[in-house]
């Protein structure tokens, strides 16, 4: 039985389909990346996965049982975290607060002692090497400190499974290898499966045992990575119907 | 450390109000009973606003309340004062859980213009209704049966007690799981329910607590009084005062509100009664200078040690 699900799923902003008859699932340990261009519908995925809109059509399985229609704060007691893309953090606080807040509810209701919270906050702010930024506000440290913290937040709820929408997005190179260690070390040692959105096709490839490709809402490719690069859909999808017919006249 | 010396000026300042009526005359006991009021009421509002962030304008309609019901428990029932105020709160608590699971749906202005809106339809409810409420003519409560100047000294350790319960309250909600989910909720209610914490009744329970609080403060007020009308008790500048009580304090920190009631409440006994007209114009003064120079209030100012850079830096933000 696969940890999730999704069957026939689609969602439609009006007449506009975000996501259109996606069948997936993401089996319990492994790495699951989803690419596709801008607007392909990829984080509309995600937020029809964690309960944040309703879904138009389709069915949805965690742990085999059906959550489409359930509260996003339900999905998560249920052991499904997620960053988001652009980050969330609570400006009000600081980022030991910020995470403690991810130990404080998360996977069913969590901690309900706020001292044993905050020690389990400790540890995850240590794990993403944040320990001597703990007591910062938020609005004082820079995006990639900020997606680590959101990290955090996330491991600190103790999920099952984690979603991650572009962790690496606008880290520069050093950042993006140490996050790609972090990600790493979730799936091996915490053995958190994990969904990983990514642009930066680096990260995707070198974390991903398989890949789904959106495009306009539609799935058009879900293999291994070395079958993904050579899909020519996916390259269309990806360079342009220019790129791809060129190529494949020059072959 | 640094907390057993906070503990001790808090213990000290505490001591002192309640010696305080041995030194001051009438006068000054009313006052400073009033600043209590406010103190509890903008402490109640604290829960709401200052924490969850939803600007509950209209969280005086669980003061008239308190005071309608008190009024209406003492005169019709024969309760004493006491039960009418606990009565009272429970039933602006009750209301809040009522009219909250729709009303709290909402978000920022929108929440904050149906807050407005509950107030007038009760505070009309009060005003037509008039063989049971009294009407537009208001109602007068049954006199106490003691002298006038023991009632005052005792009008003063209710809302002081009342006070300090307030004050306990927003400390414990503080501290508490509920607290860190209100405030996760006023930066960010998507995030805070994408990590499990349910907004909707974190909401209701802290606007209920707030209603009971503030349905408290108006039985004790309709009690104080013994004369109680709608245009007193549903008047909606009792919460914009609080409003601007709890920004210049500081919204959402436990001592904030209350810092900001004494504030602002010696401000108006001293200064603005001396410039009767010109009232509203000092309010509107205060408001605009509190969010130009002190966004985040006294207590935040406070703790950067009252600097001339951190007023700077105030201004500058404003700009962004």
């Amino acid at each position: 039985m696969a940890l999730l699900e999704g069957k026939d799923l689609s969602k439609f902003f009006g007449a506009l389909a975000a996501v259109d008859q996606v069948d997936f699932q993401i089996e319990a340990g492994e790495v699951l990346g989803l690419i596709g261009p801008n607007g392909a519908g990829k984080t509309t995925l995600v937020n029809l996965v964690t309960g944040v809109y309703p879904l138009t059509r389709g069915e949805l399985y965690f742990e085999g049982r059906r959550i489409d229609g359930l509260k996003p704060a339900v999905i998560a007691r249920m052991g499904i975290a997620r960053t988001f893309q652009i980050v969330k953090p609570f400006p009000g606080m600081t980022v030991r607060e910020n995470v403690v807040v991810g130990a404080l509810f998360g996977k069913g209701g969590a901690q309900r002692n706020i001292k044993t919270a905050f020690e389990e906050a400790d540890r995850w702010i240590e794990f993403v090497h944040l320990q001597d930024y703990r007591n910062d506000s938020v609005d004082r440290i820079n995006i990639s400190f900020r997606k680590r913290m959101d990290l955090a937040k996330a491991l600190a709820m103790g999920p099952t499974l984690l979603m991650l929408d572009e962790v690496m997005a606008g880290l520069n190179t050093k950042d993006i290898e140490e996050m790609m260690a972090l990600v790493r070390r979730i799936n091996r040692e915490l053995k958190i499966t994990l969904l990983v959105i990514e642009h930066v096709m680096k990260a995707v490839m070198g974390l991903c045992q398989r890949i789904i490709v959106l495009h306009h809402g539609r799935k058009i490719a879900d293999a291994t990575p070395q079958e993904i690069v050579q899909d020519e859909r996916v390259i269309e999808a990806y360079l342009g119907e220019r790129y791809a017919k060129a190529r494949q006249r020059s072959a | 450390m640094k907390n057993k010396k906070q503990l001790l000026i808090a213990v000290l300042i505490g001591l002192g109000f309640v010696v305080l009526p041995l030194l001051i005359e009438g006068y000054w006991i009313r006052v400073i009973s009033s600043i209590f009021m406010y103190g509890v009421v903008t402490g109640a509002l604290n829960i709401i606003a200052g924490f969850a962030g939803y600007a509950a304008f209209g969280n005086v309609v669980f003061f008239g309340i308190g005071a309608y019901s008190t009024a209406m428990l003492m005169l019709r029932v024969g309760f004493p004062w006491w039960g009418g105020c606990v009565i009272g709160a429970i039933l602006a608590a009750f209301f809040a859980v009522v009219v909250g699971f729709p009303v709290l749906r909402l978000r920022g202005h929108y929440f904050a213009i149906a807050t407005l809106g509950i107030n007038r339809a009760v505070e009309q409810i009060a005003l037509d209704w008039g063989s049971f409420t009294g009407g537009g003519k208001g109602i007068t409560l049954p006199l106490p049966q003691m002298e006038i100047q023991s009632f005052y000294a005792m009008i003063y350790f209710i809302l002081f007690g009342l006070l300090l319960l307030t004050l306990l309250t927003n400390f414990v909600i503080a501290r508490g799981r509920l607290g860190y989910a209100l405030r996760a909720i006023r930066d960010d209610e998507d995030a805070a329910e994408a990590s499990g914490i349910f907004a909707p009744s974190c909401k209701v329970i802290a606007w209920a607590i707030s209603a009971f609080i503030t349905g408290l403060a108006g039985g004790v007020f309709a009690y104080w009084f013994s004369f109680i009308e709608p245009a007193t008790v549903f008047d909606i500048m009792i919460a914009v005062k609080a409003f601007v009580m709890m920004m210049l304090g500081g919204a959402g920190t436990v001592m904030g509100p209350v810092l900001g009631a004494f504030l602002l409440e010696l401000i108006s006994e001293t200064v603005w009664g001396q410039f009767l007209t010109i009232h509203m114009l000092i309010l509107g003064t205060i408001v605009i200078g509190v969010v130009i120079f002190i966004p985040r209030g006294m207590l935040h100012l406070f703790r950067q040690r009252f600097s001339l850079s951190a007023l700077i830096r105030n201004i500058k933000n404003q700009s962004i």
